[in-house]
């Protein structure tokens, strides 16, 4: 059996942790083997508590001269057999796209925590933003798939990291928590649970490592374990041989790579909805927006409102029937966003109805008075 | 509805504002409450203005940071002019450190001067404990956590060369005779 029940590595019970604490003990709690990375702000007490955590565990942590080369480091541990992850922001997620396109190309899985800053660029280093929603799917040349992740809550920093290291296991691809500044720096009470489900990568001895397998994920062997491995960024037979003249590979592997994600979207996609059923106009929001929407979308409701709330936990792949099933049923929907409107334009594509941007691109996270009086003036 | 009460920590950099806030948040976890926290996060040094804010309710938060205080201690005067608007105008608390905050009158809020800093400089000789001579006094006047999650709190938030200073100004705090 792939899946695996584990004993959590911290007791059971209540604790106060940040969204960086709780990140980094996902992490440990997944059987995280190797991190790599290079602090930065608003990310680093997850490396912090990651460096101080496994001298505990045995895992092996690396401070890396720079973001290419943390990335670098985490695709080698995992084709040495173990789970691996860095976690960063927008400027160190900007370093990392190359790699990252490398890891899809390879199929190697592995996760990456960004914690998202106001930007472009430098921007303000201290202050949440949501501009880099966009850059974890397009980012890197190519047609590419990834699974991206944006967690609401601490205890999600917490589920959502084990989870990552699951769907990156599971489909062998890189997976990216979309997480911020608020989130991250935020104070909540979590429940750790006894016990936590692990997906174990799966082996097959002599299969092909870039083959079909089942389902379009293939067995993923490691260096050391008497395959004949061969990994190569360029295009490969199912046995990692180069082939940069086929037309015919280029195509299948391309198309493979594509649909292994997408067909299963259906399973990797998690969403919750509240009020939806009788509401006029419903908002689509994902991370701490999505705690003001609710917040918002609560008290409207008190005053007899007829508005509802979908909130995206899985942000790649894009939940495409989701909202052309909503967009065919409501006058409106409203995304909120802490950029100019990235999710709202994915959201256009879909939506046979009216989708109303809401842009907050100040650093500071959009409170739900904002959205109260938005909302108001759309019903 | 269960009990939902926002409270902000107010003051300037360095006087333990953000510890304060933690150890509270802390104490709320300890008495099996729903505890959401933040504080001011930036590259501003000592001398500053800083807030933390702390929820504690007896069911899940929504929305994580304070809409409206129901309890603010402020330790310095920019704080307490920036936030004290910002206070829930029936049964909001205002707790300030006396004489560094001078008050403005608000119809029916209840404001209660505490010399705080003071006390943690004659009573402990270290003015730096003061943050935990108020939040002990805040607990006794509010009672939003009980003593015995507080002290807990600050054992496992304190590092242990400074434990029994921080542990006798929060006893300071929570045993403060009011005049």
């Amino acid at each position: 059996m792939v899946l695996k029940e584990m004993k959590s590595t911290l007791p059971p019970g209540s604790y106060y942790f940040s969204g960086n604490e709780a990140a980094a003990e996902g992490a440990i709690a997944a059987q995280c083997g190797y991190y790599a990375g290079y602090p930065i702000t608003p990310s680093s007490e997850l490396m912090h508590r990651i460096a101080a955590r496994f001298r505990e565990t045995g895992a092996v942590f690396m401070q890396m001269e720079d973001e290419l080369a943390s990335i670098c480091s985490i695709i080698g541990a995992s084709w040495a057999g173990a789970r691996a992850m860095t976690a960063t922001s927008g400027p160190g997620f900007s370093l990392m796209q190359e790699a990252i396109s490398y890891a899809i190309m390879t199929e190697t899985p592995i996760v990456i925590v960004d914690i998202q800053r106001v930007g472009p660029s430098t921007g303000q280093a201290t202050r949440p933003g949501g501009g880099d929603m966009m850059q974890a799917k397009w980012g890197s040349h190519g047609d590419r798939e990834v699974i991206a992740i944006s967690p609401w809550s601490v205890q999600e920093m917490y589920d959502q990291t084990i989870n990552a290291f699951n769907l990156a296991e599971r489909y062998r691809v890189p997976v990216i928590l979309l997480s911020d500044e608020a989130i991250a720096h935020l104070r909540e009470r979590i429940e750790v649970r006894e016990r936590i489900t692990i997906f174990n990568r799966r082996k097959e001895k002599g299969a092909p490592p870039f083959g079909a397998g089942d389902d379009g994920v293939p067995p993923m062997p490691a260096f050391g374990e008497g395959e004949k491995l061969l990994v190569t960024a360029s295009t490969h037979t199912e046995y990692g041989l180069r082939k940069t003249n086929d037309p015919l590979v280029q195509a299948k592997l391309a198309s493979r790579l594509h649909y292994k994600i997408v067909n299963k979207r259906e399973e990797i996609i998690e969403y919750e909805h509240y009020h939806v059923e009788d509401a006029e106009v419903v908002v689509i929001a994902y991370g701490f927006t999505a705690r003001s929407s609710l917040f918002a979308v609560e008290r409207l409701r008190q005053e007899g409102k007829k508005v509802g709330m979908i909130r995206l936990k899985t942000i790649w792949p894009f939940a495409d029937r989701l909202i052309r099933n909503l967009g065919a049923k409501v006058k409106k929907v409203f995304v909120p966003e802490m950029n100019i409107g990235q999710m709202a334009g994915e959201i256009m594509k879909y939506a046979p109805c009216d989708v109303i941007s809401f842009s907050q691109t100040n650093g500071e996270v959009i409170h739900p008075y904002t959205i109260m009086e938005q909302l108001e003036r759309l019903l | 509805m269960g009990a939902v009460k926002q409270v902000r920590l107010c003051g300037l950099g360095g006087q333990g504002i953000v510890l304060a806030g933690t150890i509270l948040g802390h104490a709320g976890i300890n008495d099996r409450k729903w505890v959401a926290g933040s504080s001011s996060y930036g590259a501003e040094a000592r001398g500053s203005a800083c807030r933390s804010e702390v929820i504690i309710s007896d069911e899940p938060i929504s929305f994580p940071h304070v809409i409206e205080a129901d309890i603010l201690v402020a330790m310095s005067q920019s704080a307490y002019d920036k936030y004290i608007e910002n206070v829930e105008s029936e049964k909001g608390i205002v707790i300030y450190d006396d004489p560094l905050v001078s008050t403005k009158e608000i119809n029916g809020l209840k404001q209660i001067g505490i010399p705080a800093t003071n006390i943690a400089a004659t009573e402990l000789n270290n003015k730096q404990v003061a943050n935990m001579v108020i939040l002990g006094i805040a607990v006794e006047i509010t009672k939003i956590v009980t003593k015995g999650a507080l002290i807990s709190a600050v054992e496992k938030n304190v590092p242990e060369r400074f434990k029994a200073l921080n542990l006798k100004a929060v006893e300071l705090g929570l045993n403060w005779e009011m005049e």
